[in-house]
């Protein structure tokens, strides 16, 4: 089983116990990515509370973004199946749309089912690229719709397409788009709703993570979103103290633990403090202790985050073929990591 | 009047949540030394980091600050804090009454909820001046908050009263006020962005949302009134008002009640 200390190839308990005297040793330990399955989440939650340390996720940015305007002016969202199987017009907001699959699956078809059934689909797009960006361009819009502005623009055009419109879709990434943008999209939702029907639909763009599972996994074990530390044994939430970029920068954090079953690309910070990581996609240099595990959906089974169906669903090993053998699963590397963190009376809380 | 010396730079972050002077005034000298402020598993006493000395008084100095240092002056009742260096994140957070000084820069979300009481920073803020913290309703919602210097991006974000008086701000000042006022020298790209009702008050401008629309010069008794209000704390704003001012409207993305006041 591949594993590495320092760099040099060593046994997988060597390399446990090796992460447990780097995590056990530290004031302030920080749990990132979380780009795992659920099992592994879980696991990595159990971790944090017993060395105290805080979380956050590999696209905490974009889930920030979403969280923060659901806080504040809710969300009319839609399902990736029903935008593909009822909308008439689909508005697809900056770039990063553009890189989801489900945008191609939107183009190709026309809506089957609903009010719209039988019409031709409208792709309408909204860039900004001549208005400065696509706040501006999204503030307008919403002007339009609230009859605050009226003249012969582009954006007029596109108001009026919208309104009449059986069922509209509004593609964005919150990533791109920012916690205002999100909040202004949602509230012109609610505005074209007063004349037709209209949903958001959140896709990630060029940066896949498990976010979305990670989300509920945290609501149900800590009651609170993702960035929450257990330094004082009771989750506290607060997105701005618990980023592992700005703990790593500020040197806060003394240990980090970056968790990727599934392949992303490790952050910057990573290096600039004593690290684990347990990667799917492992090379000896990733961190001063690597352990590789197994990848969900193809080594080991798992529940992901299935963004075609826009619900959690269990993907089984793959079998034969390519499927690589005998790794551990995250989950099962960061139980034995907790446990013989706890048999320790030194480092147990 | 109580000191608080700091010794040496913190370990990790400190939560001053239960630090004021109203605190103090019924603690021993050895009592305050063990109140628990740390962050981490490992902790930190007040002790640990700072020489305490306590004279039962209302006014507390804090000698020595460090940008580790979070919720400075938060929930603060009454009495005074100053704070001689700098502060983190949350400085006076949901603060009532009382006055807040620190001689140094702030972190992010300074006032944010505060109700009440006058919170001034002679250096710098971070982002979200007076703005609100995630999932909250509202941030600045009545005190007073100075920056002398320049403050980051968001001040005033969701303010809902109360009135914000800032050097430089950053992108994004004032957006979705909900209500209340900004007075600043000059504020970066998009200001007001999603505002519903509230007052900014500006002597330079980045980018403005097209849905901002000119409405015109007005000499209106409301101008003389918050120069004369602003001309207590600050010259250089009051000099503001006295200046030709043009008035935009916005945001009309939303309720459009809002307005920015551009000093010619």
């Amino acid at each position: 089983m591949p594993a590495w200390v320092k760099g040099a190839a060593t046994d997988i308990d060597a390399a446990i116990a090796a992460a447990a005297d780097l995590l056990g040793a530290a004031r302030m330990p920080v749990i990132a990515g979380l780009n795992a399955e659920v099992s592994a989440i879980r696991a990595a939650f159990d971790l944090a509370g017993r060395v105290g340390a805080s979380l956050d996720t590999d696209g905490a940015a974009g889930t920030y973004a979403e969280l923060g305007a659901l806080a504040r002016v809710g969300a009319m969202t839609s399902t990736p199946a029903e935008a593909v199987g009822r909308a008439d017009a689909v508005l697809v907001l900056g770039s990063a749309p553009a890189k989801s699959e489900l945008l191609g699956r939107i183009e190709a078809g026309a809506p089957t089912r609903g009010r719209a059934a039988g019409a031709t689909r409208a792709i309408l797009a909204l860039d900004g690229a001549n208005e400065g960006g696509v706040l501006p361009a999204l503030a307008r819009l919403r002007a339009h719709f609230r009859g605050h502005l009226a003249d012969e623009s582009p954006t007029a055009v596109l108001a009026s397409k919208l309104a009449a419109a059986q069922y509209v879709v509004v593609l964005y990434d919150p990533a791109e788009i920012g916690e205002m943008g999100v909040e202004t999209v949602q509230g012109l939702v609610i505005d074209l709703n007063d004349r037709t029907r209209a949903f958001s639909l959140a896709v990630s763009g060029g940066h896949r993570n498990q976010d979305r599972a990670v989300v509920p996994v945290s609501a149900w074990t800590t009651g609170q979103a993702p960035r929450v530390g257990l330094g004082r044994k009771v989750p506290e939430h607060d997105p701005w103290r618990f980023d592992a970029a700005r703990q790593v920068a500020a040197g806060e954090a003394d240990a980090a633990l970056w968790l990727s079953s599934l392949p992303a690309p490790r952050p910057d910070w990573l290096g600039q403090v004593p690290s684990v990581a347990l990667v799917g996609e492992a090379s000896p240099d990733a961190a001063e202790v690597v352990i590789a595990v197994g990848v969900p959906g193809r080594d080991v089974g798992g529940v992901l985050w299935n963004e075609t169906r826009g619900a959690l669903t269990y993907w089984p090993a793959q079998t034969g073929g390519s499927a690589p053998a005998d790794l551990p699963s995250a989950a099962s590397v960061l139980g034995r990591l907790t446990n013989r963190l706890a048999a320790r009376s030194g480092t147990a809380c | 009047m109580s000191t608080l010396t700091l010794r040496e730079a913190p370990p990790e972050r400190l939560d001053f949540l239960s630090i004021s002077p109203l605190a103090l005034s019924g603690l021993t000298q050895a009592e305050a030394e063990r109140l628990e402020i740390g962050t981490s598993r490992r902790g930190v006493k007040l002790g640990d980091c700072f020489a305490v000395s306590l004279d039962g008084s209302d006014s507390l100095t804090i000698e020595g600050g460090h940008e580790r240092l979070d919720r400075v002056g938060a929930s603060l009742s009454g009495g005074t804090i100053r704070v001689v260096g700098d502060v983190g994140q949350r400085l006076g957070a949901g603060m009532a009454s009382g006055t807040l000084t620190v001689t140094g820069h702030a972190g992010p979300y300074a006032g944010s909820g505060a109700t009440g009481g006058t919170i001034t920073i002679e250096g710098d803020a971070g982002d979200y001046a007076g703005g609100a913290v995630y999932a909250a309703k509202a941030g600045l919602d009545g005190a007073t908050l100075i920056v002398r210097g320049r403050a980051g991006a968001h001040c005033g974000d969701r303010m809902r009263r109360g009135l914000i008086l800032v050097g430089q701000a950053g992108a994004h000042a004032g957006a979705r006020m909900i209500a209340g006022t900004i007075a600043a020298l000059e504020v970066g790209d998009l200001p007001g962005y999603g505002m519903r009702r509230g007052t900014l008050v500006t002597g330079k401008h980045g980018t403005l949302s097209p849905t901002f629309v000119e409405t015109g010069s007005h000499d209106l008794v409301f101008l003389r009134l918050l120069g004369k209000h602003l001309r207590a704390v600050s010259e250089a704003h009051a000099a503001l008002l006295d200046r030709p001012l043009r008035r935009y409207s916005g945001d009309l993305a939303t309720l459009a009640k809002g307005e920015i006041w551009v000093a010619g």
